[in-house]
């Protein structure tokens, strides 16, 4: 028996003892009184106590609780012990929560908890941004008064595997949110928000581009097609007439055989398994080949003069050799007769750095970001008559991007464009001095 | 006002309910608009019929939620909160129904625009632009009824002046486009209802909001000047 449960025995029996001792010596009465007198106190001490722990149960609090002796204070001792284990329980299970919140919060997708009526339990912070919810202050809302897509509230009601519903808010132009619902436990449901605004992008980009190359092939086609008509329908043809019909014909050929000659050596250049033999070769000689076939094409209208300092450059000499010739027709085709283009070479902060300056029409601003895209024309009719395929600046990026070269462009409209090539040091070697 | 008040789930359920159907009422009419606005920029004949289309589905909302709500009124005699609720949510669902009728305004007027055949729309941008403010504020106020959120509603309340402004500016520049050019008179004329019917948009979207705020504090702010409504308890 614990020694607080005997003392307190010891202590009633001493309080009968002493009841007894003064019955001998002062009679029954008082002997009585003496004993339901100590008795009371020792009840009157103990109900002290209850108190103390019914008003501590009222309002429990760890670091509060009553302390005594006796067998008051081993029951104290005991709560003690309980609170203690109790609060361990608690840390560990918080820290596992707090685990599987943090996980769901890592996750790249936005996730919200609902109940079975569709109350949101809980989102995560991508969550918050992808359906414009609030996290703790939108607790216990019904998730279709926030998300009111006229369409999400059947969606979410039928919550079929494997159906997605695609959400654009329209605050955030361009923003595409694929919205999946998910049931789980007992009728619960997790909703999954993830952003496919890139896939939307994507496929207005590929969407984009085959019809421009099929209108881009359909208007040399048309012109053949006319021209073979008119022939069917004339027996006998003036020659001379034919001729020059023929020649039409052979230059819209021509058109159509140089833009699927574009579009091959872009996909070939997209294919990065098939890397170009990497040589070092003068970068004059090039820049001066490139020269001299721009002054052909040229053919007398412009000044074409080169300003180069001697270096080495690594790369594709082939590849690198189309794009600066790229450039350098470019300046040809956009430029007015008389006019003058400069092609440098030279090193800037170590980088090799090719331009072509030219005093050519010049760019508006608000077109220079797209000028690489495929097909992108700053003026459709000015630059399908020079007779570009709208492929030239793609080819050209896509050379540089493969020797990590930058493409800039600088240009101010009516006074004419820079096109650098900028090639990073360790391509570019100077000759011994 | 905690919900323990009510000793019934259903009651509660009930009323929830309501809120929730004047929500998803509000998200049609929103589609509405924004489908209305492109109508505008693209001329689209099919999205014109799905405004119209939208505007049926959103006629019927606001029978049966007028209906619903004299339903709880006469089975469950609502006090306090519960009786502001559907008394705000009977005149909000009306102010929803026009907002839906604007819209479907715009879109007639687009088509009448379109179909003259003009490439050249003046000011469309700009009104394109007033519509999308219009449709934010009405977003924002629906979003500040799901979360009772009466701060949110006052500064929606503030913010209808922009709208307003837009409007002024687009009718002073429509002005000067119809004096230069006479023949422009009529497409100017139906830009300038379309501007309006935004503008009354953004009314509506007050109204709402006005609403709100009885709906959270009980005070009545129709046509005061703006001062504290009360103390602020969006957390609801």
């Amino acid at each position: 028996m614990p020694s607080a449960w005997l003392s307190l025995l010891i202590r009633l029996l001493a309080a009968v003892l002493a009841g007894l001792t003064s019955g001998f010596i002062l009679g029954a009465v008082a002997g009585v009184a003496a004993a339901a007198g100590l008795l009371l106190l020792m009840l009157l001490a103990h109900t002290a106590q209850l108190a103390r722990l019914q008003r501590w149960l009222k309002a429990p609090d760890e670091r509060d609780i009553p302390d005594a002796r006796g067998v008051w204070g081993s029951v104290f001792v005991e709560l003690h012990r309980l609170l203690r284990r109790e609060r361990k329980v608690r840390a560990r299970i918080e820290a596992e929560l707090e685990v599987f919140s943090q996980a769901a919060e890592a996750s790249p997708d936005g996730l919200v908890f609902l109940d079975i009526d569709d109350h949101i339990v809980w989102c995560n912070r991508v969550a918050e941004q992808h359906l414009g919810l609030r996290g703790e202050r939108d607790s216990g809302l019904l998730v279709t008064n926030l998300i009111r897509l006229p369409r999400f509230a059947e969606f979410l009601a039928n919550a079929r595997e494997g159906e997605s519903l695609s959400y654009r808010p329209a605050e955030r132009k361009g923003r595409v949110f694929s919205i999946e619902a998910i049931r789980f436990g007992k009728d619960r449901k997790l909703l999954i928000s993830s952003d496919v605004s890139h896939i939307e992008r994507a496929e207005t980009m590929r969407r984009d581009f085959v019809a421009n190359v099929s209108h881009e092939l359909r208007t040399p086609l048309t012109v053949i097609s006319g021209f073979i008509e008119h022939m069917a329908d004339d027996p006998a043809p003036d020659p001379a007439e034919w001729k020059q019909q023929m020649a039409m014909v052979d230059e819209q050929a021509g058109r159509m055989l140089n833009l699927v000659d574009d579009l091959l050596t872009l996909s070939r250049l997209e294919d990065e398994t098939q890397m170009p033999r990497e040589e070092e070769f003068d970068v004059r000689d090039l820049i001066y080949d490139v020269s001299a076939e721009g002054r052909r094409l040229s053919a007398g209208r412009h000044s074409i003069t080169c300003e180069v300092v001697p270096a080495f450059l690594k790369g594709s000499r082939e590849e690198l050799r189309s794009a600066f010739a790229n450039l350098v027709s470019n300046a040809v085709r956009y430029t007015p007769a008389g006019g003058r283009i400069v092609l440098h070479w030279a090193m800037r902060d170590g980088k090799g750095v090719f331009s072509v300056e030219d005093s050519g029409i010049g760019i508006p601003e608000e077109h220079l970001p797209r000028l690489t895209e495929r097909f992108y024309r700053v003026d459709r009719g000015r630059s399908r008559e020079s007779g570009g395929t709208g492929l030239g600046l793609s080819i050209v990026k896509h050379i540089l991007l493969r020797h990590q070269a930058a493409l800039d462009i600088g240009s101010v409209a009516a006074t004419g464009s820079t096109f650098s090539a900028v090639f990073p040091a360790w391509r570019v070697k100077l000759p011994m001095a | 006002m905690p919900n323990s008040e009510h000793l019934s789930r259903q009651y509660d359920s009930e009323l929830e309910d309501i809120r929730s159907r004047v929500l998803q009422m509000g998200g049609l009419v929103e589609s509405q608009i924004l489908a209305a606005i492109e109508c505008l920029a693209s001329g689209n004949v099919e999205l014109m019929a799905q405004v119209t289309d939208t505007d049926r589905r959103v006629n019927s909302c606001e029978v049966e939620i007028d209906e619903a709500c004299s339903h709880v009124i006469a089975r469950r005699q609502p006090a306090a909160r519960d009786l502001r609720l559907i008394m705000a949510v009977s005149k909000i669902v009306t102010d929803l129904e026009r907002t839906g009728d604007e819209a479907e305004k715009i879109a007639r007027m687009a088509r009448q625009i379109h179909g003259r055949g003009r490439l050249q729309i003046p000011r469309s941008a700009d009104v394109s632009q007033a519509g999308q403010l219009a449709v934010a504020m009405l977003r924002r106020v629906l979003d500040a009824m799901a979360r009772l959120d009466a701060t949110e509603a006052e500064r929606i309340i503030a913010e209808d002046v922009t709208i307003d402004d837009a409007f002024r500016g687009i009718v002073r520049q429509l002005v000067t486009y119809m004096m230069e050019d006479p023949r422009t008179i009529s497409t100017a004329l139906d830009i300038v209802w379309i501007a309006k019917a935004i503008e009354r948009i953004g009314d509506h979207a007050k109204n709402v909001a006005e609403q709100i705020i009885y709906i959270v504090h009980g005070t009545d702010v129709r046509h005061t000047t703006r001062e504290g409504h009360g103390e602020p308890d969006g957390a609801e």
